[in-house]
């Protein structure tokens, strides 16, 4: 025990050192991106073509952000409304169906498994099969109810996927709350949507929460369907908007990177301050317990 | 019994307003995803396009001019080769990455590395693609540290063999974070007491990954392929903006190829691909929900 005590620290402090140093320079190669993002949109154009993408501004300015907010404002409007929308209406709407599925489980258990096996099956399609081959069905659905170049049009295309990502997401977080707190509430007569808002939802809200942060960054940051479902410039969201940056001919790069900068602003401060529940939607998605 | 039962229905009865009102958004939803699959199968079977705006009964005519066509296997061999190195470098550096995470005591700083490795998902992959795009510039980008030190430029894009590689570096640091995520929760979810021992036997750290933390992460394991396989059929966004649309032959994953057939008209033929990727990814995806995923939440 006592050699141990004696020869465990060297080791340890070598170990550790190393340990440091790799995972230091991955976080370094991993950060070029946002690094990048954040000092090159300060640079003059001037700067710009006679530095590299990795140098910093020496005189930082605010031209870029101010040439490319103006374009930028309208689709960031847009993006707002739809992902806003489209993830509390996703999320509320999958956590029934969650619940629905919570209580098919506890009680008509053998009669209704082969059925919620079915529809567990269409809503892990829903969550995770590339959304993009829908694209001709899709659009002529959007187009045949008008909702091409509407909000309500994009936002009934994300619900198609989103709702059932959320029903997924929600259906692992509401596995952990115990059969007897519903059944409790049941004897107490109460209805079933009443113990879903009332007794489940605030024991389940850390979970409601991950599912509406993840479902919010995954509709802000969708590129194919404002894609297919935009055609005026007047609707675009971020993503599409953002495309335009893409440095070709006449594009100066502190512009690119202003503008990668505010489309990202609101996914980025989201994970900045509540990072641990985006993480943990993404558990959810291996089914996994929390890190 | 009987009382039993009589309260059973009773509470069955009173509860199905409710049942309906919580089961029909998400079945209503869940039902018109199927109705888009099975639309865009039916039209697979079709022979509509530009040329032929009358929508008629074609058989498998659509499947096999499309694989035919050089561009379907062009783009199903960017699709596999990307699937397969995504999978195999996700959690190669996601089981060491999570193990390094795993051996850094503070659970704080812990998390912040894991932030910095996730952060990529966190953003848009169009914004993503436009701040790549800058970093592979041949003067600018990357190119100007790698001079600087003495190392050749490398045409990243501009070269017929790394542009893939390149789209794929940008995957690759999106999705590792992923798989990170699950092999470190699975290491962290280990049974304490056994690395202790392993510890106390002045195994080091390497040594306690390779033989106790990895081959106890299979769940993990399964879990990270599944979803990197499942995210690789998806790759759209990166190639499209990096090539500033679908034309791109060098850069065409499944996905942009049925896009391209799509914005040309070929409705058929795009149906087509779209069914194939539809498939592939059934197969994988209905095992993993059914078995993976459902497996957790009934227990």
């Amino acid at each position: 025990m006592r050699s141990i005590s004696r020869r465990k620290p060297r080791a340890h402090l070598a170990g550790s050192a190393v340990k440091y140093l790799v995972i230091n320079i991955i976080a370094i190669l991993w950060l070029i991106p946002v690094y990048s993002m954040i000092i090159n949109g300060f640079k003059s154009d001037l700067a710009v073509t006679s530095t590299p993408v990795l140098v910093p501004p020496r005189t930082p300015t605010a031209g870029p952000y101010l040439a490319v907010v103006g374009p930028l404002a309208r689709p960031i409007l847009n993006s707002l409304i739809v992902a806003v929308s489209g993830s509390v209406i996703a999320t509320i709407l999958g956590t029934m169906g969650a619940y629905f599925f919570y209580s098919l489980s506890t009680s008509w258990r053998r009669t209704l498994t082969v059925l919620s096996d079915a529809v567990f099956a269409i809503i892990a399609m829903g969550t995770f099969i590339p959304y993009q081959s829908t694209i001709i069905p899709l659009t002529r659905l959007i187009v045949s109810l008008n909702g091409l170049d509407t909000f309500s049009g994009l936002i009934i295309a994300m619900l198609v996927f989103y709702v059932p990502t959320a029903a997924l997401l929600m259906s692992i977080f509401l596995a952990v709350i115990p059969r007897s707190v519903v059944e409790a509430a049941r004897i107490d007569s109460a209805s079933e949507l009443k113990i879903l808002f009332r007794v489940v939802l605030p024991l389940a809200f850390p979970g409601f929460i991950s599912t509406l942060i993840f479902v919010l960054i995954q509709t802000w940051n969708n590129f194919f369907i404002p894609l297919v479902l935009t055609t005026t410039p007047n609707m675009r969201l971020v993503p599409v908007a953002v495309q335009a940056y893409t440095g070709g001919y006449g594009t100066l790069y502190n512009e690119s990177f202003a503008v990668a900068v505010l489309g990202s602003l609101v996914p980025l401060v989201i994970f900045i301050f509540l990072g641990r529940y985006f993480i943990r939607g993404l558990m959810a998605l291996g089914a996994g317990k929390g890190v | 019994m009987t009382s039993h039962r009589r309260k059973t229905n009773r509470w069955l009865r009173r509860s199905i307003p409710s049942y309906l009102v919580l089961s029909t958004p998400t079945i209503l939803f869940s039902a018109l995803l199927l109705y888009v699959v099975g639309w865009n199968f039916y039209l697979s079977f079709t022979n509509w396009s530009l040329l032929n705006p009358k929508i008629g009964f074609a058989g498998l005519t659509s499947y096999v001019q499309v694989v035919h066509q050089s561009y379907f296997i062009n783009s199903l061999i960017h699709s596999s080769v990307l699937a397969v190195v995504l999978v195999a470098v996700g959690n190669g550096l996601g089981i060491l990455l999570a193990g390094l995470l795993f051996f850094i005591n503070s659970s704080r700083l812990r998390t912040v590395y894991l932030s910095i490795i996730i952060y990529p998902l966190a953003i848009s992959m169009a914004i993503n693609s436009v701040v790549w795009l800058w970093l592979y510039n041949y003067r600018l980008g990357v190119n100007w540290i790698l001079t600087r030190v003495g190392l050749p430029a490398v045409p990243w894009l501009f070269s017929r063999s790394l542009a893939f590689p390149s789209i794929m570096i940008i995957t690759i640091w999106a999705y590792t974070g992923l798989a990170t995520l699950f092999y470190l929760a699975s290491y962290i979810n280990m049974d304490k007491s056994v690395i202790e021992a392993a510890m106390i036997d002045r195994a080091g750290p390497l040594k306690i990954l390779r033989s106790i933390l990895v081959p106890n992460s299979l769940n993990s394991f399964i879990v990270s392929t599944a979803l990197l396989l499942i995210f690789s059929l998806r790759i759209f966004t990166v190639p499209y903006v990096v090539s500033g649309g679908p034309t791109n032959t060098l850069l065409q994953t499944l996905v942009v190829y049925m896009y391209y057939l799509f914005t040309t008209e070929y409705f058929s033929q795009s149906a087509a691909v779209a069914s194939i990727i539809t498939l592939i990814a059934v197969a994988i995806v209905i095992p993993y929900a059914l078995i993976g995923i459902r497996r957790w939440i009934r227990t």
